[in-house]
């Protein structure tokens, strides 16, 4: 018996036939397929190569930072500098706070550096910045809205004017309009806290910020006329004192709806110019609506506050 | 188009002529979507003699059936027939091992492999191995034994081999247009395929495919294939004959053939003469039709007797009740069912494609080309279920590569 005899039937198949042939024995229709079909394999690998290639280049480039990212926008420097914001800040801030080198390019700027930039204006709640190919800057600020201001005195230094927004942050504004801010007022009994360089955000300035918005929304009028907005019982007793430019002092409760309050003050003090005679010094509105103490006459509070002349001090905060 | 749809071709390289077919298999259904066809050359009762013209005619067949689907063909199923194409009968039995001779998985895996398992003469190769019914304790069971109850479980199978060189020139000839041979099919069970009914096959039917070079048959026995073989006489004997008996040339012979030949002898005035060509032009001649009819019914009265011979105990008329069904260019020669019934002791009718099959298509001279995509895409869908787990894009990259 023969070797290959010996295999099995089921080994000696008509697929172990080999289906290669030599390309001579191929018909011009058979050359054109195989060359096609080998153009074809040739695109799937080059394409797989490409593939495979700019993978390659990619975790490359991410492994080494944003640096090694080779591309056009390298070559060409930063010619416009784009600013979204909800607020008043300019471009002209914008480009005094980024500082940006001259001649940089999209790609050696930090961005997280700049957005670091712009957060430091504790005026800027939050900021975005985007490189836009090839040589625009984009940055997208949300700003603080001032709802009072206050008087700080560091040191023995001049006090100086800081906003305060409705989230207690204490802040120099920039780029406001003046006569906007002389309708703030003023905010006394405040402890601040400096820390690292900042000052603490105060606390309870919700309370006080939804007064402000409530008064100046439903009764303007009385609004323009308060100056002083005390904190000094807020944390203790839950008050808020506001003083008026002519005298008045009025005490609000935070457990009471503002609305009500003030409502009630508007009422009072209508109530009292209808009847004439002495002004309404002091009004309290922080206990329970059948109990509104009102103090008529020269010798308020209010008076003991002034200076006899109509004007009134602006309370100085000393940093703690 | 979707990437699920798979175009497969169908080829048949003939001795007279070749047919191309290209098929739609979306998965469920197969459409016939082209069809090419080329007069034959370099092939000799099936088997390629002339690579350089059966290569030149097959091309030519594919490129049309291609240009015709407008669809490329990816994979090719082929027909085999030939003079060298022979079967035996192999059998094997195991006892099955469960304690409670419930039969299992192993044992059909086992009895299976070892009917299988039969050597082969040097430069033989294995066609096609077509199982018979399984017997447990020997009793017949049509379907898979497992989980039957029995103690001796047989099978047997019909394997068919054929000379390595003849089957590898028939796929040189497929892949020199770039194409890979995915199925080689016998020509005998893709016409027989198509031309019988599952009843037809169930209860016992003789499929005979009569062709120029080659006759093909396939004896079905119990829905299976019980018996294929080849004859290597067929429609081109009969033009021979006629070309020697009346000494004409092949081509005259066989139009003579065609317009007056038949398989039984009808007529009775042996003075009866009919014209070779009937234009009444120079060489026009006249041949009596009695003579050309005995030389027709005398060659294809024997060509049933071989193939009774062939077939032996295979065959009797107990065992093939629905008689015989012909098939193939030749049996369109009038009176050869009935020639077929006389030989073989049993009814003969000609057979019929289905009726999805187009009008085209209907002949019986195509009707193996047209078996051969349908039987080749149901049997690869039966052979094996880990095909259709691939297909994939792995798959797909891996044949892409292998292509080249």
């Amino acid at each position: 018996m023969s070797k290959a005899s010996a295999i099995p039937g089921t080994a000696r198949s008509w697929r172990n036939i080999p289906q290669q042939v030599k390309p001579r024995a191929m018909s011009p229709e058979g050359h054109r397929r195989l060359v096609v079909h080998a153009l074809k394999v040739a695109g799937v690998a080059v394409f797989v190569a490409a593939v495979c290639w700019g993978a390659w280049q990619t975790a490359s480039a991410l492994q080494e930072g944003p640096r090694a990212i080779p591309g056009v926008a390298a070559a060409a420097p930063v010619q416009n500098l784009v600013l979204v914001t909800d607020g008043v800040l300019d471009r002209a801030w914008l480009a005094h706070t980024l500082a940006l080198p001259r001649k940089a390019t999209l790609m050696d700027l930090d961005l997280e550096q700049l957005k670091a930039r712009l957060l430091a204006s504790r005026q800027v709640a939050s900021a975005s910045v985007v490189r836009n190919f090839p040589a625009t800057l984009q940055v997208r600020i949300s700003e603080r809205a001032p709802v009072a201001r206050m008087l700080v005195q560091q040191g023995g230094a001049e006090p100086r004017s800081f906003l305060v927004a409705r989230d207690g942050v204490v802040y120099e504004g920039a780029g406001y309009d003046l006569p906007m801010l002389d309708t703030l007022p003023w905010l006394d009994g405040v402890r601040l806290v400096r820390r690292d360089g900042r000052y603490e955000p105060i606390a309870g300035m919700d309370s006080v910020a939804e007064l402000l918005a409530r008064a100046k929304m439903e009764a303007d009028s009385l609004y323009r006329t308060w100056h002083v907005v005390s904190l000094s019982r807020l944390a203790s007793d839950g008050e808020i004192g506001v003083r008026t430019r002519d005298g008045l002092t009025v005490t609000f409760g935070t457990q009471e709806d503002f609305f009500r309050q003030i409502a009630r003050l508007d009422l009072i003090l209508d109530a009292a110019r209808a009847r004439g005679g002495e002004p309404v010094r002091a009004v309290n509105l922080s206990l329970d609506d059948q109990q509104v103490p009102v103090t008529l006459g020269a010798g308020g509070p209010a008076q003991a506050a002034g200076t006899g002349s109509g004007q009134f001090e602006i309370p100085n905060q000393r940093e703690l | 188009m979707s990437s699920k749809h798979a175009f497969i071709g169908a080829v048949e390289i003939g001795t007279s002529k070749v047919t191309a077919l290209v098929g739609e298999w979306t998965g469920r259904e197969l459409a016939i979507i082209g069809f090419g066809e080329c007069p034959s050359r370099g092939v000799i009762k099936g088997a390629v003699v002339d690579y350089k013209a059966a290569s030149g005619c097959t091309h030519s067949a594919l490129e049309l059936a291609e240009r015709n689907a407008g669809e490329r063909i990816q994979g090719v199923f082929l027909a085999q027939t030939g003079g060298h194409l022979e079967g035996f009968y192999n059998d094997a039995s195991v006892n099955v091992k469960a304690a409670d001779n419930m039969i299992d998985r192993n044992d059909i895996n086992t009895v299976c492999k070892l009917a299988m398992d039969k050597e082969l003469p040097e430069g033989r190769m294995v066609v096609d191995q077509m199982r018979r019914p399984f017997r447990v304790d020997g009793r017949v069971v049509p379907t898979m034994p497992e989980n039957l109850v029995g103690q001796r479980l047989e099978v047997g199978y019909w394997t068919v081999h054929g000379q390595e060189q003849r089957l590898a020139d028939n796929i040189h000839v497929i892949r020199g247009f770039n194409l890979e041979v995915r199925e080689l099919v016998l020509s005998s069970l893709a016409a027989g395929h198509m031309v019988t009914k599952p009843e037809e096959r169930q209860n016992g039917v003789l499929a005979v495919d009569i062709g120029a070079g080659t006759t093909d048959y396939v004896l079905y026995r119990d829905g299976v294939p019980f018996v294929t073989g080849v004859v290597a006489v067929a429609g081109s004997h009969l033009t021979n004959d006629l070309s020697i008996g009346l000494r004409l040339t092949e081509g005259q012979a066989e139009k003579i053939k065609l317009r007056f030949g038949r398989a039984l002898v009808a007529a009775r005035d042996k003075g009866d003469k009919v014209w070779m060509d009937g234009n009444f032009g120079i060489g026009d001649r006249q041949f009596p039709r009695h003579a050309i009819e005995q030389i027709t019914a005398a060659r294809t009265w024997e060509l049933f007797e071989v193939l009774r011979k062939k077939l032996g105990n295979s065959f009797s008329p107990e065992t093939c009740p629905a008689g015989i069904v012909l098939t193939g260019g030749t049996a369109k020669l009038p009176g050869i069912a009935e020639c077929a019934a006389k030989v073989m002791g049993v009814t003969a009718h000609l057979g019929e494609a289905p009726s999805w099959v187009a009008e085209n298509l209907r002949d019986p001279g195509y009707h193996a080309a047209v078996g051969l995509l349908y039987y080749g895409v149901v049997a690869r869908a039966e052979r094996a279920p880990q095909a259709r787990r691939r297909g994939g894009f792995m798959d797909s990259v891996t044949r892409l590569f292998s292509h080249a």
